[in-house]
């Protein structure tokens, strides 16, 4: 769907190789793409992070139908990779060492988020790279940094989410930390943060002519999220605790139920007029409530606020609500579900938020974005779909590459390139997997688990 | 001279939320000039207090963060002279900051139509709750409103409660980062081609093309299954050790775990001491020990009882299963890690005194760092800017503070 000139994006031109999985990576990736550069996502069919081979029934693919290529079908790699090339590489053999170094050659940014030795073992190391390409921009994106103590630390987004001092601030402040969710916002973080890297050393580099190696810690890059949280606890001497849906400054706030199944309103009065409004709206007699005349009040005794508020939300509809409430300026929103409710936004969906895909082995599917609008391509990002395994490697070996079909043919022999991922590939991720193998394949990581 | 990356690029930040601001800072972590501008009476976010026991003098914790390193000027737009001015900051100027009500820039004179004539090269990054265009352009907002209205929030939280919003303004600080994002790559566009863009940011649409969101969306686009909210730790997606899964109480606070695959049970068995339970055939495979999970949760629960924090989150890396101590911010700013890597940077701010901010989320190599400067004090530098880009003189300066325009 290339509804305008694609030479013609902030980032046409630009050509980068991914080496990395799950979030953080990847969405850098996607973003990339979405700004028009080329992106190469490099995969291999030893080791494959698009499902298990064999999927549990309750897989996440469309019509929980794994079909006979489920890993061309998982819906989350099939979220995050949207706009990329794919290509298969086996970069332990030379063949695959080799066809990557020649794609470094032509290449503007290499990017990996595994763990910091793992290219550096295959001898693909920064050092090893800028003797082929000196003005590459190179990206290792471990989750704490290229140095320190915690280098070779395996993380998560839930360990980066723990260690920034997030996790301390999340779930309800009554309960304890037990119940804290699974959701871990830092690889989003992350992904945007690199994204800003390179797109920084691309400028750098179009002024200077300089390549450069890029340091980004996840931790490091999510804590700029959180910054005044460190400000105000040199400030006031205390930590911040958690607050639910609570503000220190604006009263009422929080999620209120409405009408139907678990609908909600998220309501935030930020000021004194706003109040008189919200009154207005909900009953006059609050006006003049002692219990709720200033902010301090409304904080005080945030409870009782609640419970008047929730009484006039039960029985009535979360957009009527919202509505109502912005018609007089105040702060709300109806809490969206992930299914209907977000599909169904009239103003998502006014701004085409959602555009509609087909992946030749998923299906036909509305995919989300664009983030990023720029008013020169009239605010609408490509879509493609994501790739399958190896989707593209004629076209990068023959076109990119100009490596001839013998060549080609050879590498598919020798399994340094295909389109099937061998057995024991998802074993990163597969419960059914033998744990004859697991055992096996030692108590240390792969070195796989940055993501 | 040390280079920055961004070095010859000035930034006018004419933004009053956090997400346009930050934006703005970070641009100024790598280089570039940005110039706030503020009302005479200061922007909102100087007092804008997210400190329940601040005693309202002084900034913000919220505003030292995200304005470190800037230039303030103070400019009256209601004035027709503050406009003039304003119109020459923005045609010497290379990016333009703004988080207004759509509408608003063009209210004052200044449609992004009329501001791409005189300044082809400019680049105007507008971040707004909902954008420039839709039904909802006009929605006020806090994070809670906007985040509610990502989809992300309903899933959060459990099931027999209200929804909950993440811990920190991520809405917010995400959008603004990745506005930041897609500004510089809007310069390689500019330096290659010589032109300007305007960028229409939407946070609500920056957190609902979240990659978590695109994935909690997922069960729904496939197979029309809505994804709710669940208890954590009894939610196994099939590829995890369920008796680990979430968080845990230990010696001195919590841990969090997740363990993924089957792989994981040796190691997790190591690490407690009991590889005996190996080849106990009540555990030998997942779905053995998703069904069992109860009894081995206790045993996990009694090892992680006995000990603290460090010790586990040591005990981890050994065995190579994922755990992580959760910290407090204090604790934070105590990490070996992140102290190792000078990571938090002093800077001294006239009034509040020395305070450690954090530091750039990235580090180029080939660009030297640049010391970072404390947020401006209100107008600090209007008298230095706008002799320099303007070309004010002290009696003009003058005439416009007394009838307070500056």
């Amino acid at each position: 769907m290339n509804l305008y000139p694609t030479d013609d994006l902030p980032l046409s031109g630009i050509r980068a190789l991914e080496l990395s999985e799950i979030w953080a990576g990847p969405y850098c990736g996607c973003l990339l793409s979405d700004m028009g550069a080329e992106v190469i996502k490099i995969e291999s069919i030893q080791r494959i992070a698009r499902g298990p081979i064999n999927p549990p029934p309750d897989g996440m693919y469309p019509e929980r139908d794994p079909g006979e290529r489920p890993w061309d079908r998982q819906a989350n790699f099939n979220s995050t990779n949207r706009n990329k090339k794919g290509l298969t590489l086996d970069l332990k053999t030379n063949l695959g060492a080799e066809a990557f170094k020649d794609l470094v050659k032509v290449s503007d940014i290499v990017f990996c988020n595994y763990a910091r030795t793992v290219m550096e073992g295959f001898n693909l190391g920064y050092e090893e790279v800028k003797k082929i390409n000196p003005d590459i921009i190179y990206m290792l994106m471990p989750g704490y940094g290229n140095t320190g103590p915690y280098k070779d630390y395996r993380s998560m987004g839930m360990a980066i989410d723990a260690i920034t001092g997030h996790s301390y601030l999340r779930g309800y402040p009554d309960m304890d930390h037990t119940n804290n969710s699974l959701v871990h916002h830092p690889d989003a973080a992350a992904a945007v943060n690199a994204t800003l890297a390179l797109s920084t050393a691309l400028v750098h580099r179009e002024l200077t002519g300089e390549g450069q190696f890029i340091d980004m810690s996840q931790a490091e890059s999510f804590m700029t999220h959180m910054g005044e949280m460190f400000v105000e606890y040199q400030i006031s001497g205390a930590p911040r605790e958690r607050r639910g849906n609570r503000h220190p400054a604006y009263a009422p706030q929080g999620a209120y139920k409405c009408e139907g199944e678990d609908n909600w309103i998220a309501i935030s009065v930020t000021n004194d007029d706003q109040w008189f409004s919200f009154c207005e709206v909900i009953g006059k007699s609050l006006k003049k409530d002692p219990r709720f005349s200033t902010v301090a009040n409304r904080l005080k005794n945030h409870d009782d606020l609640d419970a008047i508020i929730t009484a006039w939300t039960v029985a009535r509809d979360k957009y009527t609500v919202m509505y109502k409430l912005q018609n007089k300026g105040i702060p709300a929103g109806a809490v969206l579900n992930c299914g209907p409710d977000t599909y169904a936004d009239p103003h998502l969906n006014d701004r085409e938020f959602f555009q509609i895909v087909e992946h030749p082995e998923a299906g036909i599917f509305p995919m989300s974005g664009p983030v990023l609008r720029f008013e020169s391509t009239h605010g609408i990002a490509i879509h493609n779909p994501s790739p399958t395994l190896g989707q593209h490697n004629n076209y990068i070996l023959e076109e990119i590459l100009g490596y001839s079909k013998e060549k080609i043919n050879l590498m598919e022999e020798k399994e340094v390139i295909g389109i099937i991922p061998l057995p024991g590939a998802d074993l990163g991720g597969s419960r059914r997997a033998s744990e004859e193998q697991a055992r096996q394949s030692n108590a240390k990581f792969n070195n796989d688990e940055n993501v | 001279m040390p280079y920055k990356a961004l070095d010859q690029f000035i930034v006018l930040d004419l933004s009053n939320r956090l997400s346009g601001s930050f934006c703005a800072k970070t641009l100024g972590l790598y280089g570039c000039e940005v110039i706030k501008v503020e009302p005479v009476t200061g922007d909102l976010t100087r007092k804008w207090s997210s400190d329940p026991n601040s005693s309202g003098s002084g900034d913000s914790p919220l505003f030292h963060h995200i304005n470190a390193g800037k230039k303030s000027v103070t400019l009256d737009l209601n004035s027709p002279e503050g406009r003039d001015i304003l119109d020459i900051l923005i045609q010497k100027s290379n990016i333009l900051i703004e988080t207004f009500q759509p509408g608003e820039m063009e209210s004052w004179g200044f449609p992004y139509k009329s501001i791409s004539r005189t300044n082809p090269g400019l680049i105007m990054t507008s971040v707004t709750p909902y954008g420039q265009t839709g039904p909802h352009k006009e929605f006020d907002y806090t994070e809670l409103t906007v985040f509610a209205m990502s989809g992300a929030m309903h899933r959060e939280g459990l099931p027999d409660r209200y929804p909950i919003r993440y811990g920190a303004e991520v809405a917010q600080y995400y959008s603004g980062n990745l506005a930041a994002a897609a500004t510089v790559s809007a310069l390689l566009r500019l330096l290659r081609k010589g032109k300007g863009d305007w960028l229409d940011i939407s946070i609500q649409e920056c957190m609902a093309g979240h990659p978590h969101q695109i994935g909690r969306r997922a069960p729904f686009i496939y197979s029309g299954e809505l994804d709710l909210r669940e208890q954590p730790r009894l939610s196994s997606s099939g590829t995890r050790e369920p008796y680990a899964v979430g968080t845990f109480q230990c010696k001195d606070g919590y841990m969090s775990f997740l363990p993924l695959g089957a792989r994981m049970w040796p190691n997790i068995a190591r690490m407690i001491g009991r590889e005996d339970l190996l080849s106990n055939p009540l555990f030998d495979d997942a779905d053995k020990r998703t069904s069992n999970r109860l009894e081995l949760e206790a045993i996990f629960q009694s090892w992680l009882n006995d000990r603290t924090r460090q010790e586990i989150f040591e005990a981890v890396q050994e065995a190579g299963v994922p755990g992580s101590p959760i910290l407090r911010s204090d604790e934070v700013m105590q990490n070996k890690q992140f102290l190792e890597r000078n990571y938090f940077t002093l800077v001294d701010h006239p009034q509040q005194g020395p305070i450690k901010l954090t530091g750039d989320p990235f580090r180029l190599s080939a660009v030297d760092e640049k010391p970072l400067k404390p947020a401006p004090l209100l107008g600090e530098h209007t008298d230095q800017v706008l002799k320099k880009m303007v070309g004010l003189d002290d009696n003009q300066l003058t005439s416009l503070r007394e009838r307070e325009i500056v």
